[in-house]
């Protein structure tokens, strides 16, 4: 099991927390372009890529409007984090997951050959364990560095770390391709 | 080869893991911060959609307009005496009494009353005050106040309720706040906590928690400026804002201008221009430096994109 650190927040995230908490929107926009990509790729780890935008929104408004229930801003970022995988399963239970990603890959279509390529590389991280699937999409689609992943999400440097190596073996595994020398 | 290109990106980069990245990455999100109304309005008509496969969509949506009275438009709002005799219209009222589009709330010297704004916040209506509800629905809930004087507490995404005056709009940003407008329509905003935007054709002032700004007919909003500013800089504002104190009066302003009150500043470099514009920058700067990648001449040409980043730095 990831070991997990708290706070993680930095001091200004949890000065944003409390200002956008008393209504300042500018402080959630500010929250929105620090954590959105965390989020996404939360998101992208667990349902249909066409809907993860969408889903990223609603987090967002839903996390704005449970804001006043955060007791320590200084754990804003792995609360959000529970919020995403809250919604991404709540979906899944709504939606047929399966239907929705072979209508996705369907959809994308020959003209759009690196957006299939990249969807068709997207659900065989997928079909990794959770905790590697995960932090690898934020390493790999979000573009986000181990550190900020551990930042962000509330997981320590050495977990994250660890998901990134092994996750990254599998997934090599998976596609066929050479090891690490 | 070691893991370090795949942790931090430092070291030998690992071509695998680049190509990984290049094609992966073009599903990155890349969506602006949501616009919390269009967001929530999208969500309702995603469920409306939904809720469409499991019974008669326009029976649903039909139930779901009616059980949402706050994203009707033309429903009226509710209002609730506080004190004395309030009148909606001519009539007034003990107890509670609606508040339709078009009409007027008004109090006399000895009564007060609470208007519950939709489902987003409520307005405190002082004694002497006319009011009138000019708009609700889904996309602008607006009140006009004609004088007298308001407190609001609204809950809602920003630039959905709004209050006029004769001089100027009071838009709300996400906050709380008092509005007092005279009898010739010259008016001030205090606002709590929050942000509120004070308007007219096209001139915005910026209104932070623990500040005020203030409105005349004719010349709409002036220059915000923190409630504790030094007497000195509130009156040389004044000047400024609805005298023609010119140059005099600027510099007045820059004198006592102290760090906190580097939002007034920000403001006025839209407002002059020339040399007097490279002032009001030197002395904010002489307060505290500008974010990263702000620069004296984007400043000073009013680069649209470095004053709202130095704008949110000041918040």
């Amino acid at each position: 099991m990831p070991s997990r650190t708290a706070p993680v927040a930095t001091t200004d995230d949890a000065d944003l927390v409390r200002s956008a908490c008393a209504g300042d929107r500018l402080a959630f926009g500010r929250l929105h372009d620090l954590y959105a990509r965390m989020v996404h790729g939360i998101l992208l780890a667990r349902g249909p890529r066409r809907e993860a935008d969408d889903l990223v929104q609603d987090v967002f408004v839903m996390a704005l409007r449970k804001l006043h229930t955060l007791r320590d801003a200084g754990t804003f970022g792995s609360w959000l984090a529970v919020i995403a995988r809250n919604r991404a399963s709540d979906f899944r239970r709504r939606m047929r997951k399966v239907e929705e990603l072979k209508d996705d890959m369907a959809r994308a279509g020959p003209t759009h050959a690196s957006r299939a390529e990249a969807e068709e590389m997207l659900a065989v991280v997928r079909e990794l364990p959770e905790a590697y699937r995960e932090t690898l999409i934020l390493r790999l689609v979000e573009g986000m560095t181990g550190p900020e992943i551990a930042e962000r999400t509330g997981l320590t440097p050495g977990s994250v770390r660890v998901n990134l190596c092994r996750g990254m073996k599998q997934l090599r595994e998976k596609l066929g391709l050479p090891g690490l020398e | 080869m070691s893991d370090s290109y795949l942790w931090d990106r430092s070291g030998e980069p690992d071509p695998e893991v680049q190509r990984l990245e290049r094609v992966l990455g073009t599903l990155r999100y890349d969506r602006p911060a949501p616009d919390v109304a269009t967001a929530s309005r999208n969500r309702i008509r995603r469920w409306l959609w939904v809720a469409a496969f499991v019974a008669a969509a326009a029976v649903v949506a039909f139930v779901v307009s009616l059980s949402r009275p706050h994203s009707a438009p033309g429903a009226a709002w509710d209002v609730s005496r506080v004190d004395g005799a309030p009148c909606v219209g001519t009539t007034a009222f003990d107890g509670s009494a609606k508040l339709g589009i078009g009409e007027w709330l008004e109090t006399d010297g000895k009564s007060r009353a609470r208007i519950d704004a939709a489902n987003i916040g409520h307005v405190d209506v002082e004694p002497d005050t006319r009011i009138g509800l000019v708009a609700t629905g889904r996309d602008e809930h607006r009140l006009n106040l004609a004088h007298g004087s308001i407190s609001a507490k609204v809950y809602a995404p920003p630039r959905l309720f709004l209050v006029e005056t004769p001089s100027a709009v009071a838009v709300d940003l996400g906050c709380a706040y008092t509005l007092e407008v005279d009898r010739t329509g010259a008016g001030v905003l205090s606002v709590s906590s929050g942000w509120v935007s004070f308007e007219r054709d096209g001139r915005e002032s910026y209104v932070i928690k623990n500040a005020e700004c203030r409105t005349r007919p004719g010349i709409g909003p002036g220059t915000p400026f923190m409630r504790d500013a030094p007497e000195a800089l509130q009156r040389a504002l004044y000047r400024f804002d609805f005298e023609k104190g010119g140059s005099a009066a600027l510099h007045e302003v820059l004198d006592a201008a102290r760090e906190i009150d580097n939002l007034t500043l920000w403001h006025l470099l839209s407002r002059v221009d020339g040399v007097e514009r490279e002032r009001v920058y030197d002395k904010m700067v002489a307060h505290c430096e500008p974010p990263d990648g702000v620069t004296r001449a984007g400043i000073l040409r009013l680069d649209k994109s470095m004053l709202e980043c130095w704008k949110l730095a000041l918040r």
